[in-house]
């Protein structure tokens, strides 16, 4: 902090000049002695979740920087990738974005068996790969959907949210054993097929999903406080979202109907899209501008909807069969480079896998959404009021896991 | 657009710095060729690659408006060469393509990509303090996941892991 001393006894006395606020109010200028203030928010602040630190630049009550400082997690992912065996790599991809887990799983797999040509992915176990990837994604939206209530003051749509997600949680525990870190999507399929009954569980829970999903939606998307504290806030343009590599509901948010899911599919993805049975849910400006916070946190809640018509689906084709591939203890994944990107619930998870024939990969990079969706902050932040700050950051709704990996 | 498209078209704008393509091939036992599995790239001059990117991002048919993904590779400890590794996006057209650019390791320097696509300042910052690769012309090249006092290239094959860190022993 450079403050310096006031010169001059402060007089309290208004000045002619005035300059606009964001909302459009006037704010006259008094004749005090003023600098920038810089305000460390983080790294132990609830609202940037997790450990990150954002030096904001203040004048009064707008914001006048923003400078993002990571590392705080950062835990040598893409080393590690380097040194472990391909199958041992899987539980460290679980662990990057803890929120998604079966989708990093499933990147990964992905990326590995494009350098396995020869290597077939059995129909059950695709199948069963769609369905625990959707249901995590739902379970990663109810996060985003409780935090960024709470970030603003909403505290009970959290506890709701928490409910639907124990459910998931427990029908992971069930096929898998684990909670958070599945390592269930195996290089090859799925790790074990599903226990008795499972599938009909799933299909309970999508019932019921649906009818809370109107409690969610009443809850929090339409109320009127929270529409004020996010409509008109952190506006994305189009060419902004281009600019700075926005994937997922951050472009979306701008109106951008674009997801990997339908335009590069992969998996079954294609046939499900040609089914018919989803849509992409985008932004429209609707209670704002085209591009707000408002207009991201309506995509993500409309996306919850668009998983559970997926699971069905899958539910709907699912036969009996093997669920694993014929995959060797020790993987030895021919020579070759692949990029392979998903869409996962914050936007396109990359993986760039290379492989000289050996038993460890020569270069395993990880292309985590949130790294780049933080990165128009720098951005968008400056001119802001700085009680928007924390609406802002939350609708970015990032995983510092992912950011530092 | 399919990978073989976007490439003649790439050869018929003369799209600056392209200097050729590498597509998988099958194993030949004969040759004793082992094959390459994986996705088709273009290889790309580091000097021209942000004239590429423009290149790319202005042209109508390709229309690769958004990069996704800038990295770095040390293929082997011996080897001379880094690689920068490019992947770009159209949302327009729903094509992608993946760019590979090598750089010596005794001059690892290049132009910075930032002003074709502004997505690019994170991602060589990482580049940077992980390879040593050095953007000339970025705007803010400081260290992004490392701290500011960390020394050496951790991502480099040949780095050697340091035994204490300001007082901390790491052995």
């Amino acid at each position: 902090m450079t403050d310096t001393q006031p010169t001059h006894k402060p007089t309290i006395q208004k000045s002619d000049e005035a300059r606009t606020l964001p909302s459009g109010e006037k704010e006259f200028f008094f004749d005090v002695s003023t600098s920038d203030l810089e305000v460390n928010m983080g790294p132990q602040h609830p609202a940037t979740h997790g450990v990150m630190r954002i030096l904001l630049r203040t004048d009064g009550e707008l914001v006048t920087g923003a400078q993002p400082h990571l590392g705080y997690l950062h835990r040598c992912a893409e080393k590690i990738g380097e040194n472990v065996e391909w199958l041992q790599y899987l539980p460290y991809t679980d662990r990057y974005d803890y929120l998604s887990a079966m989708n990093n799983n499933l990147g990964y797999s992905l990326a590995v068996e494009a350098l396995m040509p020869e290597l077939e992915v059995p129909r059950r176990g695709t199948l069963i790969r769609t369905i625990c990837a959707e249901l995590n994604r739902i379970a990663s939206a109810l996060i985003a959907y409780g935090t960024y209530g709470l970030d603003l003051g909403a505290f009970t749509p959290f506890m709701y949210a928490f409910r639907e997600r124990e459910w998931i949680q427990a029908l992971f525990e069930k096929i898998c054993g684990a909670r958070l870190t599945y390592s269930f999507i195996r290089i090859g399929g799925v790790f074990n097929d599903a226990p008795p009954g499972w599938l009909k569980e799933v299909e309970a829970f999508c019932d019921v999903f649906e009818q809370k999903w109107r409690e969610y939606y009443d809850l929090l998307v339409e109320n009127h406080i929270f529409v004020m504290r996010t409509a008109n806030v952190g506006v994305i343009t189009e060419a902004q979202a281009y600019d700075f590599g926005l994937t997922g509901p951050m472009l979306r948010g701008s109106g951008v109907p674009f997801d990997l899911r339908k335009d590069m599919p992969y998996m079954d993805y294609g046939e499900i899209w040609d089914a018919g049975c989803y849509e992409i849910p985008v932004g429209r400006g609707e209670k704002g501008t085209l591009g707000d916070s408002w207009d991201r946190f309506y995509v993500r809640v409309q996306e919850m909807m668009e998983s559970i018509k997926i699971v069905r689906y899958c539910l709907g084709v699912i036969e009996d069969g093997p669920v694993l591939g014929d995959v060797p203890k020790v993987l030895k994944v021919p020579p070759g480079e692949a990029y392979v990107g998903i869409e996962n619930p914050r936007g396109e998870l990359g993986h760039y896998v290379h492989s000289d024939g050996g038993k460890v990969a020569v270069r395993c990079r990880v292309r985590g959404p949130s790294f780049t969706n933080l990165s128009i902050v720098e951005d968008i932040m400056p001119g802001t009021l700085l009680a928007d700050a924390v609406a802002i950051i939350g609708s970015t709704d990032i995983v510092i896991g992912e950011t530092d990996r | 657009m399919e990978f073989q498209a976007i490439h003649d078209r790439l050869k018929s704008i003369e799209a600056p710095g392209l200097m050729g393509f590498d597509l998988p091939r099958p194993a030949d036992k004969e040759t004793k060729d082992k094959g390459r599995s994986g996705n088709p790239y273009v290889e790309v001059d580091p000097q021209q690659l942000v004239h590429f990117l423009g290149a790319c991002k202005a042209d109508p048919e390709l229309h690769f408006e958004m990069l996704v993904d800038i990295t770095a590779s040390d293929p082997s400890a011996d080897g001379d060469d880094l690689w920068v590794l490019t992947e770009i996006i159209s949302v327009k057209h729903k094509h992608r393509l993946s760019i590979k650019s090598i750089l010596p390791k005794a001059a690892a320097s290049m132009p910075s990509t930032v002003p074709a696509h502004r997505a690019s300042q994170w991602h060589e910052r990482e580049c940077s303090e992980m390879y040593g690769i050095t953007f000339e012309g970025h705007p803010d090249p400081r260290h992004i996941l490392l701290p500011d006092d960390w020394e050496g290239f951790p991502m480099r094959k040949d780095y050697v892991f340091p035994t204490e860190y300001h007082g901390i022993s790491c052995e």
